[in-house]
């Protein structure tokens, strides 16, 4: 457990026992910029204060709240494993701060306050199955938690990434995903919604892919995320398979505007997907009593 | 706990003694407009603690509707940035809050300080903030405390608390603050003949009270109940969300709705202020992600959420009680005829039927 940087963080987080950036951002430097898919940039960074970034540490599924300075504040899911993993956020430009945001060059300088929320429940899954399931940039939440089941591959069953976009240039990490299939046991199927020139891989939707990849359901858990239509059409199939409403785990997104539970901004009947979330069962979905 | 009697004289002096150490606020009659507001005070002479309650609830000085949180300039040229925390104050006196307006203040203490984070922001108001408080007399025409167990008189979270009586005002002493402050001054110890005086002006204040308020009494704990367990119909919501406007009024009139927008604006010189602002979660825009993605479109959705948070179970478990402290002023402004109270007597409506 870390120490609290100074005077920006209060106590440590109850859930987590991370000691986060609570009020007032950090400045990170952006050390590179990688063009990812189509309108969507990965943005490596580091921190100014060298004490902070040996003190900052993560949890897979757990987000930031990321300065552009001049634009505004937005939350962001992140991608980088807790262990032995550069720093950085992709992020896809949609409003008005992540239009500022690439517009941005390396060297120029965000705030960093977090992480905060509740992360994947790594603990609770040891020797079970993993199913990854993800469309778009719905793979930038699981990145991190791919990473880090891949470098405890021995916690874990079988290893699955179902994964589908709607063409080759909008799959997101490519290189990494060509890296994990060297790992033993890491089984990836991936597909594109139209058939393609040169394209020789799956056409058509993720949730095709559920039959393709003969996944198994006793003793597996699933990381679903990815646009509504998608998401709920892939939990159809894991239901029907007989999966338990408790082994199908997703990340939910709102707006957000402060992290630690004071906006409000992000509830969803008597959630708050900042603090109480952003990772929640399929049953405690079911259960928010509000659209996802 | 120590209690004294003093004179209203002696009340003045106090007030114009805080000053040295602390930003005096209390509520004070517009001359102009007659209207009641809870400001800082320029003159002692212009306490008024016989004046109603005052139009806005006194969040607003512990969670100002527009505060700068965040201030910085970015140089683009040079990359670097420079920030700074503009929130920084004086320690603040609230002299002489209506009692509902004091459990405002210990709802959101628990809200803003109590849960998994602590707000900076609030905290730092709040740190060094004296709360006197002021036992109401007579209840005003849209009061309805005594359902929410708020008023008329404050039984916690003050550090003195001021109740008028024949002899003067009957000070209690609630924290060591206060008696901090009540060993400096030369009081005289009340008599046990004063307190049973201030019981008597309660209990003939709680009589005062009208009767909707009085009938509504035990029936708010029932609605909290039927609201938590989502036994009410869908008609009911509609005919109370039909008559919304989403104008936002009564989020920004509760001593309790702490709901924030924040947004980052450019000034003319380059600097930039991080301003939060409050918010209602009535308005459209409020849940509407980048995107235009609205997960929170249907107007019944949004419409009734606000009930929700001031009359569930798991919102009063963060507030250790109901949402509502009975000040009555959504009802003031509510264009519909949904203020809170309504609200209640539409669900009970449902009930008896």
């Amino acid at each position: 457990m870390s120490n609290c940087h100074g005077s920006h963080a209060h106590g440590t987080c109850k859930q987590t026992g991370l000691c986060p950036i609570v009020t007032f951002p950090e400045v990170v430097n952006i050390d590179e910029i990688r063009d990812e898919a189509p309108e969507v940039k990965t943005f490596y960074m580091s921190f100014l204060n060298k004490d902070v970034e040996r003190e900052f540490r993560i949890k897979s599924g757990q987000f930031i709240m990321c300065t552009v300075f001049g634009a505004g504040e937005f939350a962001v899911s992140l991608p980088p494993s807790p262990e032995n993993d550069r720093f950085h956020i992709s992020v896809r430009a949609v409003g008005k701060v992540t239009h500022a945001l690439h517009a941005l060059k390396p060297g120029d300088k965000l705030g960093v306050r977090g992480p905060f929320g509740n992360g994947f429940p790594f603990e609770e899954i040891k020797g079970k199955n993993i199913i990854y399931v993800a469309g778009g940039i719905g793979l930038i939440p699981l990145r991190s938690s791919i990473v880090h089941a891949l470098q405890h591959r021995e916690d874990f069953g079988r290893i699955i990434l179902l994964y589908g976009a709607r063409s080759s240039r909008d799959l997101m990490y490519q290189p990494d995903i060509q890296l994990w299939k060297q790992n033993a046991g890491f089984e990836t199927f991936i597909t594109i919604d139209r058939p393609e020139e040169g394209w020789d891989g799956e056409v058509g939707y993720v949730n095709q892919l559920v039959d393709k990849a003969n996944v198994p359901i006793d003793n597996s858990v699933a990381f679903v995320c990815g646009p509504p239509v998608m998401f709920n059409s892939v939990i159809g199939e894991f239901l029907k398979r007989g999966m338990s409403e408790d082994a199908i785990v997703s990340t939910l997104e709102r707006q957000m505007k402060c992290g630690i539970g004071k906006c409000q901004h992000c509830a969803i009947g008597r959630t708050l997907v900042c603090t109480d979330g952003p990772v929640y069962t399929y049953r405690q979905i079911k259960t928010l009593g509000e659209q996802i | 706990m120590s209690m004294y009697i003093v004179s209203s004289h002696e009340i003045k002096q106090l007030a114009e003694a805080l000053r040295a150490s602390y930003d005096v606020y209390g509520p004070q009659v517009d001359p102009q407009t007659q209207q009641v507001f809870f400001d800082q005070l320029g003159d002692v002479e212009a306490l008024n603690l016989e004046a109603p309650i005052p139009s806005m609830p006194v969040k607003e000085i512990l969670f100002p509707q527009m505060e700068r949180v965040l201030q910085y300039k970015y140089d683009a040229e040079a990359q670097s940035v420079e920030m700074s925390k503009p929130y920084a104050e004086r320690p603040k006196v609230l002299f002489g809050l209506r009692p509902c307006d004091l459990s405002g203040i210990l709802v959101l203490d628990r809200f803003f300080l109590g849960q998994e984070f602590v707000d900076d922001v609030y905290l730092t108001h709040r740190r060094q903030c004296l709360l006197i408080s002021n036992t109401c007399l007579n209840p005003f025409p849209q009061c309805f405390c005594v359902c929410t167990h708020s008023g008329p008189d404050a039984d916690e979270g003050f550090d003195l608390d001021l109740t008028k009586l024949k002899d003067g005002y009957l000070v209690r002493v609630g924290s060591e603050k206060g008696q901090a402050i009540a060993d400096e001054r030369n009081w005289k110890p009340a008599q046990p003949h004063h307190l049973s005086e201030h019981k008597a002006v309660v209990d003939r204040c709680i009589d005062l009270f009208p009767e909707m308020a009085t009938d509504n009494k035990a029936w708010v704990s029932r609605v909290m109940n039927r609201i938590t367990t989502g036994f009410i119909k869908s008609e009911t919501w509609e005919y109370i969300g039909d008559q919304c406007f989403e104008c936002g009024a009564c989020s920004f009139v509760c001593p309790t709705c702490s709901c924030f927008n924040v947004e980052d604006s450019r000034m003319c010189d380059g600097e930039c202020e991080r301003l939060r602002t409050h918010d209602s979660c009535s308005f459209e825009g409020y849940a509407r992600m980048a995107g235009d993605h609205n997960p929170r479109q249907p107007v019944e959705d949004r419409r009734n959420k606000r009930f929700f948070c001031k009359l569930s179970y798991p919102q009063s478990k963060k507030y250790l009680r109901p949402g509502c402290v009975g000040c009555g002023r959504c009802q003031w402004v509510c264009p519909g005829d949904i203020g809170l109270p309504n609200v209640v007597q539409y669900i009970r409506r449902e009930i008896t039927e």
